[in-house]
């Protein structure tokens, strides 16, 4: 009796109690399989609360770098049995091209009121769950403070910029894109990068790293990451550049073939959910629903102006986008 | 028939029943995976095409990442081979002090993951570096690292691979008999001119075997071309497919598929070579139980020594330092002094962090395991390959070499497109247990084992077990008697081999393992991905020193043990 009543009150608390659903009667149950990027930390807290919000679901999860995560599913795809239920991935694009290869299932019952304009696809296949915005760090020893992704471009700063390589990160190759389709930026930002020397490493990890050890002095980096390695004690400062900072939202989707959409809609109104948007937020990211709140690291009153990315158009220009990028950055 | 007809026959049929069933393994292990992929690349989905290979074969990218491998591997593989084979020379044939010590430390840095030697390496050159700030000569602020570039790339790697040749031509030069050294010292040739004309030349087998592995194994390396490579965009074949494999989109996994099995061709290619280096010379020698150490080096010893020593420090000490430093931080770029030094790192690691617990011990178990049954595969491979010349198994020689040289990512891919179903016939699916990631080691460390096993049989004279087979001994039981002994020095340098380089891996366990079945590189990796390499440090930190305590307790049972099987005790 108290197992059904405190299931009840979790499937209400999760939102999965849709009245006009009978279908979620019954609490969500059976086993759950889960393909993520999330950090190790961040993938263990997640699953751990989602566990305790229904308890009679057995999540099981596989959590690598995005690439293999990628991989891994378009290798289970090939011999037509994909092994995960749903996916929570660290861009939009990625979720777009398996929507377009028809590996997504739409969820028309998501409920997405309260969440970020743009922030989800209008066909309901998937569903931003945090923003990840890129911005500039910079180590506390360095000269200059960038505010804007054009000062990157000023002499002073030669030599001595990181960012992550748009051919081997997802979200680096949305950030090029989406700065590279805008007149203010365009193309010419990254031949004045190219001038500048800047290096393009494998991801944000090794970008983290060069900056906190005074390796390079500039980074194009995620918030989360610059603010975390702050608070340890990394000599880092961060700052949103004034034309605005490109964004990922980690999305959550159900992947087409799943055997239990009940747990796999379970899931997804879960990291919509307060509760999910709060445990997000409890881990350091900006949530995906503004009245949620703001991390901690975030200045009172800090508004961040998003920059607005068009994921389809993203789609299309990407190949041809990083075939440039590969021969102007080329040696 | 008679009783000697009946013994024949059991003989004739234990053989031919080894034989085959060898022939089936190592097809299982090398041509099924390597089989897998080719439909993948020409006939995705079960339908003919030719669009990957166009695709891939047009792209220009295609061909300055093969050249670029190429160059990089051949220049790595020389310097490897000099370094290594210059040690191991010093270390086995001269009087210096403290020899087992020293091959102790020089074989150490095959523990330490590359990425975390290319990292150690670019704080070495670095602004930040705390040796250069010493002295006074750290370079500028965002001055541009050396080491990003095909020099750097080409000097990390030849420094990884050094101890491949080291460990194999050791193992070879310890079945070495006194007496031809001595004989050509006796008729008054200098030290210099029996290296050349004695010692060398009968060490082709086993320094041929070092070549190869060193060869395909930068080949086949990821972490260091892609920590220097990236920022300059110098792109080899394995970060070109990793970069495919981030691209997304259809087709993609055909394309993967072609590039690695480029990658494969150009290994086979050296494998050719190899045999080619081999054939028509006979290098057999009868062993004797005394391990050479004619050469005395006089006055020289010392300077030789503080060479030897300041060299092996500064290639396994340095990255050591730089993972125990940054594993003692609070953060990266937080200075390290009695102020901010801290084990809370360790502590969750050891204490919180129950994947970590996990891991070590699969890691453990497997890395053994696919040690001992390689070994256990390779000796009566390696008997039919050089002595009894199978002709199948020659071929499937060649093929055993591709697992290892295409990243294990691609294998990975292999493996999961092989085993996803449920395997026929008993319906049991290996798919996100243990037991496919063993499949992979298995398929991708074989050759690892199977080089220095046949140099071993090249250097054996066959009049012991030919011997015993008169006298009547059946093959398994020659194999264990007398064949294993003969072998066993390369063997057990084989299955080091396996389990330092199995014990960190990364690229295949990535995409195989699933929850319980964590592997120590997956594990690390994920530390290094959320940004948290102060834990990955740690956690690599304790890796290194368990796997020393495990090689110094093996010296120990040593005593059992014939002479010279363990690398590092004379």
């Amino acid at each position: 009796m108290s197992q059904t009543r405190r299931s009840l009150i979790a499937a209400a608390v999760g939102g999965a109690l849709a009245v006009s659903a009978p279908a979620f009667a019954q609490a969500p149950s059976g086993k759950l399989v889960l393909y993520t990027s999330q950090p190790e930390k961040d993938a263990a807290q997640t699953t751990a609360a989602f566990k305790k919000a229904y308890p009679n679901v057995e999540i099981e999860i596989f959590r690598s770098g995005t690439t293999e995560v990628m991989g891994k599913l378009a290798a289970e795809i090939s011999a037509g049995q994909p092994g995960a239920d749903v996916l929570l991935i660290a861009d939009a694009a990625s979720m777009e091209i398996l929507k377009g290869q028809n590996q997504l299932l739409a969820y028309p019952g998501a409920k997405t009121d309260g969440l970020q304009e743009g922030s989800f696809d209008k066909d309901k296949t998937y569903f931003g769950s945090k923003l990840i915005t890129t911005g500039i760090a910079f180590n506390t020893a360095a000269k200059e403070k960038p505010a804007s992704w054009n000062d990157l471009t000023n002499p002073a700063l030669k030599g001595q910029i990181s960012m992550p390589s748009p051919l081997y990160s997802g979200a680096a190759a949305i950030m090029l894109s989406t700065m590279t389709a805008r007149p203010d930026l365009g193309w010419k930002l990254f031949e004045g990068l190219k001038a500048n020397e800047a290096v393009a490493v494998r991801g944000n990890g090794a970008v983290l790293k060069s900056v906190a050890t005074g390796e390079k002095a500039y980074g194009v980096l995620v918030d989360f990451m610059a603010f975390n390695a702050k608070k340890q004690g990394s000599p880092v400062e961060f700052v949103f550049p004034k034309e605005g900072a490109p964004a990922v939202t980690e999305p959550v989707a159900i992947v087409k073939t799943t055997k239990n959409e009940a747990a796999a809609k379970a899931f997804v109104d879960f990291i919509l959910s307060d509760d999910g948007q709060k445990l997000a937020l409890s881990m350091g990211y900006i949530p995906a629903k503004p009245s949620i709140g703001s991390p901690a690291w975030l200045p009172e009153g800090t508004k961040i102006n998003v920059m607005p990315s068009d994921i389809a158009a993203v789609v299309k220009a990407t190949e041809a986008d990083k075939a440039r990028f590969a021969t102007m950055f080329g040696n | 028939m008679s009783r000697a007809d009946a013994a024949t026959l059991r003989t004739r049929v234990e053989e031919t029943g080894l034989l085959w069933g060898l022939v089936g393994l190592v097809a299982l292990l090398s041509v099924l995976p390597i089989g897998r992929l080719i439909v993948e690349g020409l006939a995705p989905g079960g339908q003919l095409s030719a669009t990957a290979l166009g695709k891939v074969m047009a792209s220009p990218t295609t061909w300055t990442a093969t050249a670029n491998s190429l160059v990089t591997a051949i220049c790595a593989t020389v310097l490897a081979t000099l370094i290594g084979g210059t040690v191991a020379l010093l270390a086995t044939l001269t009087d210096i002090r403290a020899r087992n010590a020293f091959t102790f430390c020089f074989v150490l840095p095959l523990m330490i993951a590359p990425q975390v030697t290319a990292l150690a390496w670019l704080q070495l050159f670095g602004p930040s570096s705390t040796l250069l700030k010493l002295i006074g000569m750290a370079p500028p602020l965002g001055s541009r690292n050396p080491l990003y570039s095909r020099e750097g790339i080409i000097l990390l790697l030849g420094l990884q691979y050094a101890p491949l040749v080291f460990l194999t031509l050791r193992a070879g030069l310890r079945a070495l008999p006194k007496e031809l050294i001595e004989a050509g010292l006796a008729v008054g040739a200098s030290p210099l001119t029996v290296l050349r004309t004695v010692v060398l030349p009968l060490m082709t087998p086993p320094l041929v075997a070092g070549i190869a592995l060193c060869f395909v194994s930068s080949l086949g390396n990821f972490g260091i071309p892609a920590f220097l490579g990236i920022p300059g965009n110098f792109l080899v074949l394995p970060t070109l497919i990793y970069q495919r494999l981030a691209g997304l989109g259809p087709g993609l996994l055909s394309e993967v598929a072609i590039l690695s099995l480029l990658i494969g061709l150009i290994a086979m290619v050296g494998i050719l070579l190899q045999d080619l280096m081999l054939r028509r010379r006979d290098f057999r020698i009868t062993t004797t139980s005394s391990a050479a150490r004619p050469f005395e080096l006089g006055r020289w010893r010392r300077p030789v020594e503080i060479g030897l020593w300041s060299f092996a420090i500064l290639v396994l000490a340095m990255p050591f330092f730089g993972l125990v430093s940054t594993s003692l931080i609070p953060a990266f770029g937080v200075p390290l002094n009695a102020r901010t030094a801290t084990l809370a790192n360790y502590a969750y690691v050891l204490m919180e962090h129950a994947a970590s617990k996990r891991a070590f011990v699969n890691s453990f178990l497997m890395s053994a395991g696919a040690a001992t049954a390689i070994v256990l595969i390779c000796v009566p491979l390696g008997y039919f390959i050089v002595w009894k010349k199978s002709r199948a198994l020659r071929l499937l020689n060649l093929a055993a070499e591709l697992p290892y040289a295409m990243p294990g990512v691609v294998l990975a891919i292999a493996a999961i497109l092989l085993f996803l179903k449920p395997l026929p016939l008993i319906g049991v699916s290996l798919y996100n247990t243990i037991w496919i990631i063993l499949f992979a080691y298995l398929a991708r460390f074989l050759v690892l084992g199977l080089r220095p096993v046949v140099s071993g049989y090249l250097q054996v004279d066959r009049t012991l077990e030919e011997a015993a087979q008169i006298a009547g001994a059946g093959l398994p039981r020659r194999l264990v008697t007398v064949i294993f002994p003969l072998v066993a020095p390369a063997a057990v340098a084989g299955a080091l081999l396996i389990f330092l380089t199995a014990f960190n891996e990364l690229t295949v366990s990535a995409l195989l393992w699933s929850s319980g079945a964590e592997t120590l590189g997956v594990v690390v990796f994920s530390f290094e991905q959320g940004g948290d390499s102060t834990y990955a440090s740690a956690l690599a930190t304790i890796t290194v020193l368990v796997t020393v305590c495990l090689m110094a307790s093996t010296t120990l049972f040593a005593q059992r043990l014939p002479q010279g099987v363990l690398p590092w005790r004379d």
